[in-house]
């Protein structure tokens, strides 16, 4: 039962355009930053938000088809949600929220129950099967909500932000609690969130979403390797430069972005145009004074901030294009680095990665 | 801004709402007055008084009327509770008896006036009706003042007369509080037939209800007594307000259709 | 504690300013609870606790109590019916006009009791009743002096108590919960009857409460509309202000079993579902 989707959808003034598949045992992961159109996807996948254009699918079932004018109700709909505010019921305790999609399907109290009895305890929580939302803890109640979207064996789970409102030792704990039950899941899943770590470790697939449109789709390997957006690269930690590339004399190409140029050697083929260009933090070097050598990209600016992550410092630099260096501890001692210190930064053309967009 | 003004808007409206349902007329002198004479009166009266006292302040300037209409059982109760009433004008004598026995006593009782009683129907008598037998009819709807109230126990005494009660009675669909709401009822339509008084079909209303005689040999005749009620502030000119319905009140009242005291 | 969504409000305080309350309020609170308690205790004490029992299992009262109970739990139930109906438009929807329906909707609360009756016998009077006249005319429906128009009069005047409370229940309500039910599947008439109407449990039973309670205790437009017959029009109000003019004993002993019963509901209530 593969999902696919293409779509156009809405709300307010906001809009979103993705097109993407999901097919059965592989977890997919809609990451973006906060605002990018997320939940405006989960919310027209589950039903809630019609498109306006386009066709969503499950499995051969028409969920969505704007242009024909069908639209499944949610309550129609083969799935399970689990929603970021978690929204479990208030006035039902924690068996009774999990065995709710059941009886409203039209199921028998005693059997409902009983599932849902048995899928608390699986998940961990069977001790707290009669107590109200209001009375259980952040993870207890992350494990119902997880419980109430898998009871009804729905052939697509959605997952929004499931992590994102515990404190970090629930996280780690829930975090493996929902890999185990996701690899469990035969049906089509998707992961909805904004913390990159979440994506790579749960899902298999990254579908990249900002400001409304899906910008890539791919492994997290394959968006650590080649990412295509800002948003991509910073999440994996490298610079990036996205502008114009025009030849130079000698056969290099200068990457013209707003924030200020960059010397990176010409990619075979290319005509130039549109492109961005990384640099991995570590092929930066510090220096004090004005570099000797042939490094053809030399930049002054302040140090906004250091970042110490284990035995080495990202280094964030004001220079133009804004920059960030990774240098080893010791460097940072020896060259006095604090913010406002002015440093020199510099690094090799044939070190700046360049792809077309 | 908005909401001063709906709130303003309630405390009015809620402030009428709990306005009074028995006073009657007023007297229309904005100078603070010098004597001011309360009356409790008969339903029934409520016309002919109405002019009587308009008469009496004529007569006597300085002086302001105030009228209380309604049931005759009711306004003996509202005396006996400490009303402060200064002349008391019942539609049958056993009232008078409850405030001379029950309540703070009377002087210079006399009865002023009686009264018959009539068939009322809307006008264009719907229901057919011509005569008291024509009331025992299956699906007349007839409206009575409540026991107590005195048309109402003369009602159900001339249906005792006639020999009808059963059958009247049971055709009864309301019993009101006194025998003005009994014309409303009736005046409005909504109801078939009543039994009011031969005054209570003023030249008003003349066009709207029609008056049916009932026969003098079944018929109630109603004695009016009126008094001063003991314990009135003004018992003086209380008692003159009762010599002058004696007098030049009993024009008024043959005009409106009473007949003279016995 | 789960960051779940909760409908009712936060009842938190300043665990500073408890037990400091002006004096002035005091003052004051005392004087709105004496403007109510003097009138019942004067009640209390006029009642004629000795013949009491005599009374109220007399024929007329034992009448007009039966017949209040059947008339103020009709009128509640369709004041809740319709009211909720109305509640739901006037929050989820949009529409030109709607100030102006609310407006009307919560007029008979500021309107004179006996100004309802003229206001209903207008509309459903036999001869002159805009829509009266025509039930009477082409099928012979007559409203007035029926218990049905007893249950009429009841009705007008309790609806906008039922309107008030139930909207504010919808409009307390998280509308997320119920997104979250249909996406687990229920249908639109599940999630409002597990859903939503057991979260507003609270404001059901305050609209129930209020609309009987004020159902209960119609007098004027009953009494102009409905007219006053023992056993089909003559509900408690009724009976009391019949009393009065003749057997105030009866009167008062009727009174106190009406301020008996709306009290019994009342606490009854008070527990659960009042605050």
């Amino acid at each position: 039962m593969t999902l696919d989707v293409d779509i156009s959808a809405a709300r307010g003034a906001f809009q979103i355009r993705a097109a993407f598949e999901a097919v059965p045992g592989q977890t997919v992961a809609l990451l973006g930053p906060n605002g990018s159109g997320k939940s405006t996807l989960v919310a027209t996948i589950a039903g809630l938000l019609p498109p306006v254009r386009g066709t969503i699918e499950l499995g051969g079932m028409m969920l969505d088809d704007a242009e024909g004018g069908s639209h499944m109700p949610p309550e129609r709909r083969p799935i399970g949600v689990m929603f970021q505010d978690l929204l479990l019921f208030p006035h039902l305790s924690a068996i009774d929220n999990v065995a709710f999609p059941i009886r409203a399907r039209g199921g028998a109290r005693s059997d409902a129950r009983e599932r849902a009895a048995d899928l608390l305890g699986r998940l961990g929580v069977g001790a707290r099967a009669e107590a109200r939302p209001r009375d259980l803890s952040g993870g207890e109640a992350q494990r119902v909500a997880l419980a109430r979207a898998l009871i009804a064996e729905p052939a697509l789970l959605l997952l929004d932000e499931p992590l994102s409102a515990l404190d970090v030792g629930a996280r780690v704990r829930i975090r493996e609690l929902v890999r185990g039950e996701l690899a469990r899941f035969p049906g089509v899943r998707i992961i909805v969130t904004h913390d990159p770590v979440e994506a790579s470790t749960l899902c298999d697939r990254l579908v990249l979403v900002e400001e409304g449109r899906v910008t890539q789709i791919g492994s997290p390997e394959e968006i650590r390797t080649a990412p295509r957006s800002r948003y991509a690269a910073d999440m994996v930690g490298l610079n990036s430069f996205r502008g114009r590339l025009e030849p130079l004399e000698d056969g290099a190409g200068l990457l013209v972005t707003d924030e200020g140029s960059v010397v990176a050697a010409w990619p075979e083929g290319s005509d130039g145009g549109e492109a961005m260009g990384l640099l991995r933090p570590a092929d930066v070097t510090l220096s004090l004074q004005s570099p000797a050598g042939s490094a053809r990209n030399v930049f002054r600016g302040q140090v906004t901030s250091i970042a110490v992550e284990g035995d080495r410092a990202r280094v964030r630099l004001a220079t133009a294009p804004p920059l960030v260096a990774e240098v080893t501890l010791s460097s940072v001692q020896r060259l006095g680095l604090r913010d406002g210190v002015i440093v020199w930064a510099s690094f090799k053309a044939v070190e700046v990665q360049v792809l077309p967009l | 801004m908005k909401r001063v003004l709906v709130l303003a808007m309630s405390s009015i409206l809620l402030f009428a709402a709990c306005g009074d349902s028995g006073g009657g007329g007023d007297g229309s002198e904005p100078s603070s007055p010098e004597v001011e004479l309360t009356l409790s009166a008969a339903a029934s009266l409520t016309e002919a008084f109405g002019e009587i006292g308009g008469g009496f302040e004529a007569a006597n300037p300085g002086t302001i009327v105030t009228f209380n209409f309604g049931p005759s059982d009711g306004l003996a109760g509202q005396i006996n509770e400490g009303a402060p009433v200064d002349v008391f004008a019942s539609a049958s004598p056993t009232w008078m008896d409850s405030v001379q026995d029950d309540g703070p006593g009377i002087t210079g009782r006399v009865d002023f006036a009686q009264n018959k009683l009539a068939i009322v129907v809307p006008a264009g008598n719907p229901a057919g009706i011509e005569n008291l037998d024509d009331l025992t009819e299956d699906g007349v709807q007839l409206v009575l003042a409540a026991e107590g109230v005195p048309v109402g126990d003369y009602a159900r005494e001339v249906f005792a007369n006639a020999g009808i009660s059963e059958a009247a009675l049971a055709n009864v669909v309301s019993n009101e509080e006194d025998v003005k709401a009994v014309i409303t009822k009736v005046q409005s339509g909504d109801a078939d037939a009543g039994i009011a008084y031969v005054t209570d079909v003023t030249p008003d209303i003349a066009e709207e209800v029609t008056l049916i005689p009932i026969p003098d040999d079944v018929n109630v005749i109603a004695t009016y007594p009126i008094a001063v009620v003991n314990g009135s502030q003004e018992a003086d000119v209380a008692q003159s307000f009762v010599d002058y319905v004696l007098g030049d009140g009993q024009q008024i009242l043959a005009e409106y259709g009473f007949l003279p005291p016995p | 504690m789960a960051t779940d969504s909760r409908s009712s409000p936060s009842t938190a305080s300043s665990p500073h300013r408890r037990g400091r309350i002006p004096a002035g309020f005091v003052v004051l609170a005392a004087l709105g609870v004496a403007l109510v308690a003097l009138p019942l205790l004067g009640l209390v004490l006029r009642t004629p606790w000795s013949r009491i029992v005599e009374i109220l299992t007399s024929e007329t009262a034992l009448t007009a109590l039966r017949l209040s109970l059947v008339v103020a739990t009709t009128a509640a139930a369709i004041s809740f019916v319709l009211g909720f109906s109305l509640a739901w438009v006037l929050v989820r929807s949009t529409f030109p006009g709607k100030t102006l329906v609310r407006a009307v909707v919560v007029l008979p609360l500021v309107m004179p009791p006996v100004v309802a009756g003229v206001g209903l016998l207008a509309a459903f009077g036999r001869r002159n009743g805009i829509l009266g006249s025509w039930l009477y005319e082409w099928f012979g429906i007559q409203l007035t002096f029926t218990t049905g128009a007893a249950v009429l009069a009841a009705t007008f005047v309790s609806f906008p108590l039922a309107v008030l409370a139930l909207e504010a229940g919808l409009r307390g309500l998280d509308e997320r919960l119920e997104d979250a039910a249909t996406t687990l599947g229920a249908s639109r008439w599940y999630v409002l009857r597990w859903v939503t109407l057991p979260l507003m449990a609270p404001q059901i039973a305050a609209a129930l409460v209020l609309s009987w309670a004020r159902a209960l205790g119609e007098f004027g437009a009953t009494i102009t509309f409905a007219g006053n017959l023992q056993g089909r029009t003559q509900t408690l109000p009724l009976a009391v202000f019949e009393q009065l003019q003749s057997d105030t004993d009866a009167a008062f002993a009727v009174s106190m079993l009406l301020i008996l019963l709306a009290f019994a509901v009342i606490l009854s209530l008070r527990g659960r579902f009042l605050r």
